[in-house]
């Protein structure tokens, strides 16, 4: 008798301690929530790497839809929207893992209210993800992929995309960013307007990275410059001295590195600036981070940054519409950050975007589909990005990228380049 | 330090594959391992009309290869004396490149801190990090292994991998979970001389100039000194060094404290060559130091140190040449066909377990 008395002690203690557990264990709720009382709740969920080298620019995408979401007064119409922030990310890794990302994707897939998925900030994450929730369906929106294949079969897509990751055959996955033949289009404009002729590119190996690789190449070739090598790197290497002595023999004059930070950037400018110290050196959206930009942060040296543009599809806070400008001093209002990471916008945009929507369709909001439909009927809608489309891929219909220039480790706007999809 | 019996072999009949074996075990990796070099400086001959390429690759080789030798020799010394595979000797390693980097910010060093300044900054840092290293491997055998002793082999394997992953997190915790640039306080890449288009920077000179004087001070230690004596007995036979006097467990720590000094020496040379760290760098370092010690005969001190250069140049050459992506590919290649032709590695012999 005094054991099943124990026994049931035990369960109940398990019980609570797994409540308990279950209960703390939640991801970072962002609030948002606000109205309270009576209507109905839909949740919105993100998923980003807030552990890493991204994490700067993932936090001010946070912070952006938080912003969003507190503009509206945590409403969407007549709904309350519950919006939860997950991490793709483990501490481990410094970056996304395939696991995170695909157990944040299933968590979301398994709650009746969810209308909206924002994320993911990896295009390799993204080719993760998209199939889980493309199942259900719901809607997710990226603010940050690039990589040609998730959405288009165009130039730079590998064999079976997009196809592959749509497994209903219908649509589910939409960004707001520009992909990446209008990023390759745009580093190789650069490149041109600066005078190099001969391009040496490596790439990270990632959906993301070998694409955008093939991107940069393809436009290269396109207006004349002469692509000298495009390889893969083994990110986990301890240095690349000998590719860059091997594209210093072939006679390189100017390099791009097509991949992400976490996957050895930071070692890899660094011995490319060592042996050619004189050449330009440039890189991608992927880079664009204080984990790369900052040494104060493990970034690049100083006489590295000198040398080193980085190309974004944001643009300086001048260069936007009205709305845009108007981001820029809320986001200060609330977070007293006057100079935000690049990102942010996006972050902002995804749910604004989502929120805007789901007001239109009214009662219709908690429709899943509904909302996919509506989202990629989006037509001339004026936002703080400026005015676009969504098209039949679920892309934007924005074209423009922001060079970037590193000053004493912060990314500084120089230009736009209106770069022609290629 | 090799672990080796001479036990009698008894007469076995050979078949075809075997004398086959045996020849190219004999002859054939030497041809194996000249191949690379071989091929690419013909082809710089018959194109450049110099070896400079190929020189560039073997210095850089070597340089690189003297970090994974210092690394390979913890694990081939512990391997010699207790037949474990420490492989929380990489993670000591890290933990010996995060001290030197800790300490460059602690002691002010920068890239323009003078020259006396830096020297012995570095050489204080040095000896921090050794310590630093030699304690901590030595207290994972106090707390991990020692109590395993006559446990079934597999146990201690499993504390070392755990030992591993707790230290990879201690990483995680001091700098974060992406590799971090550290200040280049001596300008790793600046050319210092150059012969005949080899160039060869600070950061080569240090790394083999650094090597060199250990590895000559660990050998003489272990062939000349009584406690190195003391190890190479325990070596050979436990149970006969202690009805000796030899006090096993101390020279087992011994053993530890040495092997850790190296890593923590391995670590300071790796902050200060390759200007960055990261969690992650004793894994693929131990990884590469492992597959060293195997190549060059697990046990055996010079051959660990062979291995470690032999892996460096292959390294070199294949990212030079033909592409980094397929580097790690090329180094096991490498590995299988010597273990299948030389099962005991390139200056092993029978080991206690395998005689």
């Amino acid at each position: 008798m005094l054991r099943v008395r124990w026994l049931a002690l035990l369960s109940c203690l398990f019980a609570v301690f797994a409540l308990t557990v279950s209960a703390c264990g939640d991801d970072d709720d962002g609030g948002g929530g606000g109205g309270g009382g009576g209507g109905q709740t839909v949740d919105i969920y993100s998923s980003l790497p807030l552990q890493g080298a991204s994490r700067p620019q993932t936090t001010a995408m946070v912070e952006g839809i938080k912003l969003a979401l507190a503009q509206a007064g945590g409403k969407a119409g007549d709904y309350t929207v519950k919006y939860t922030s997950l991490d793709d990310s483990t501490a481990q890794a410094g970056t996304w893992t395939p696991e995170q990302a695909s157990a944040n994707a299933r968590k979301v897939a398994q709650d009746d209210k969810a209308i909206a998925y924002i994320g993911e900030f990896n295009s390799g994450a993204s080719a993760i993800s998209i199939p889980i929730l493309n199942e259900v369906p719901i809607a997710q929106v990226s603010p940050a992929n690039t990589a040609v294949g998730l959405t288009s079969d165009e130039p730079g897509a590998d064999a079976g995309e997009p196809e592959k990751y749509y497994p209903t055959g219908n649509r589910n996955y939409l960004r707001i960013v520009p992909k990446d033949t209008i990023q390759g289009a745009a580093l190789a404009s650069l490149m041109k307007s600066e005078g190099c002729g001969n391009v040496s590119i490596l790439n990270d190996k990632e959906v993301y990275g070998a694409g955008l690789a093939r991107n940069i190449e393809m436009s290269a070739k396109e207006i004349g410059l002469k692509v000298l090598s495009n390889e893969g790197i083994d990110p986990k290497a301890p240095n690349f001295r000998s590719q860059a002595s091997a594209m210093k023999s072939a006679g390189t004059d100017c390099f791009v590195f097509s991949g992400i930070t976490a996957n050895g950037a930071v070692q890899l400018y660094k011995d490319v600036h060592a042996a050619m110290p004189d050449i330009n050196l440039y890189g991608p959206d992927g880079v664009a981070e204080s984990g790369f930009s900052d040494p104060k942060e493990g970034g690049i040296p100083a006489d590295v940054q000198a040398k080193t543009k980085v190309t974004v599809a944001t643009l300086s806070p001048d260069e936007y519409p009205p709305e845009g400008k108007k981001f820029f001093s809320d986001f200060e209002a609330k977070y007293n950050e006057p100079n935000p990471d690049p990102y942010a916008i996006y972050g902002y945009e995804a749910m604004r975007l989502v929120l805007d929507t789901c007001k239109k369709l009214g009662s219709d909001c908690s429709d899943k589909q509904a909302m996919i439909d509506a989202l990629f009927q989006t037509k001339g809608r004026k936002s703080v990005l400026g005015t676009y489309d969504i098209d039949e891929n679920g892309d934007t219909t924005l074209t423009d990228y922001g060079v970037y220039t590193i000053k004493d480790g912060e990314l500084t706007f120089d230009k736009t380049i209106q770069a022609q999809g290629g | 330090l090799e672990a080796s019996t001479e036990a009698a072999r008894l007469p076995v009949r050979r078949n075809t594959w075997d004398r086959v074996r045996g020849y190219i075990g004999e002859y054939g990796l030497i041809a194996l391992l000249l191949a690379l070099p071989v091929v690419y400086g013909i082809q710089d001959i018959s194109e450049d009309g110099s070896l400079a390429r190929l020189g560039n690759n073997v210095v850089d080789g070597l340089s690189n290869g003297s970090i994974w030798a210092l690394v390979a020799l913890g694990y081939t010394l512990v391997y010699g004396i207790i037949e474990l595979i420490n492989f929380a000797h990489g993670e000591v390693f890290m933990i010996g490149s995060l001290v030197s980097a800790g300490l460059f910010g602690t002691l002010g060093l920068t890239a323009s801190t003078g020259a006396g300044g830096l020297i012995l900054g570095l050489l204080l840092t040095l000896v921090v990090a050794m310590l630093a290293s030699g304690s901590l491997n030595t207290m994972i055998e106090r707390v991990a292994y020692r109590p395993l002793r006559n446990a079934p082999k597999l146990a201690p394997l499993i504390t070392a991998i755990g030992f591993s992953f707790i230290l990879q997190n201690v990483g995680i915790l001091w700098i974060g979970g992406s590799p971090e640039g550290i200040p280049d306080l001596i300008d790793a890449q600046k050319e210092l001389f150059n012969i005949g288009g080899v160039s060869i920077a600070r950061g080569d000179v240090l790394a083999i100039a650094a090597t060199i004087p250990l590895v000559l001070l660990l050998t003489t230690f272990i062939s000349q000194s009584r406690l190195g004596r003391a190890m190479r007995a325990t070596a050979q036979d436990p149970e006969a060094a202690r009805l000796m006097g030899i006090n096993v467990d101390t020279t087992i720590s011994l053993t530890f404290v040495i092997g850790g000094i190296m890593a923590g020496a391995a670590g300071l040379i790796y902050a200060l060559y390759q200007t960055t760290i990261w969690f992650l760098q004793g894994f693929q370092a131990g990884l590469i130091a492992f597959t060293a010690a195997v190549m060059g005969g697990i046990g055996n001190l010079q051959g660990a140190v062979l291995g470690g250069l032999i892996i460096g140049i292959i390294q070199q050459i294949s990212d030079n040449r033909i592409g980094g992506e397929w580097t790690p590919a090329i180094v096991f290649v490498y590995l299988v066909l010597i273990m299948v032709f030389r099962p005991q590695g390139l200056l092993g012999e029978e080991t206690r377990e395998a005689g």
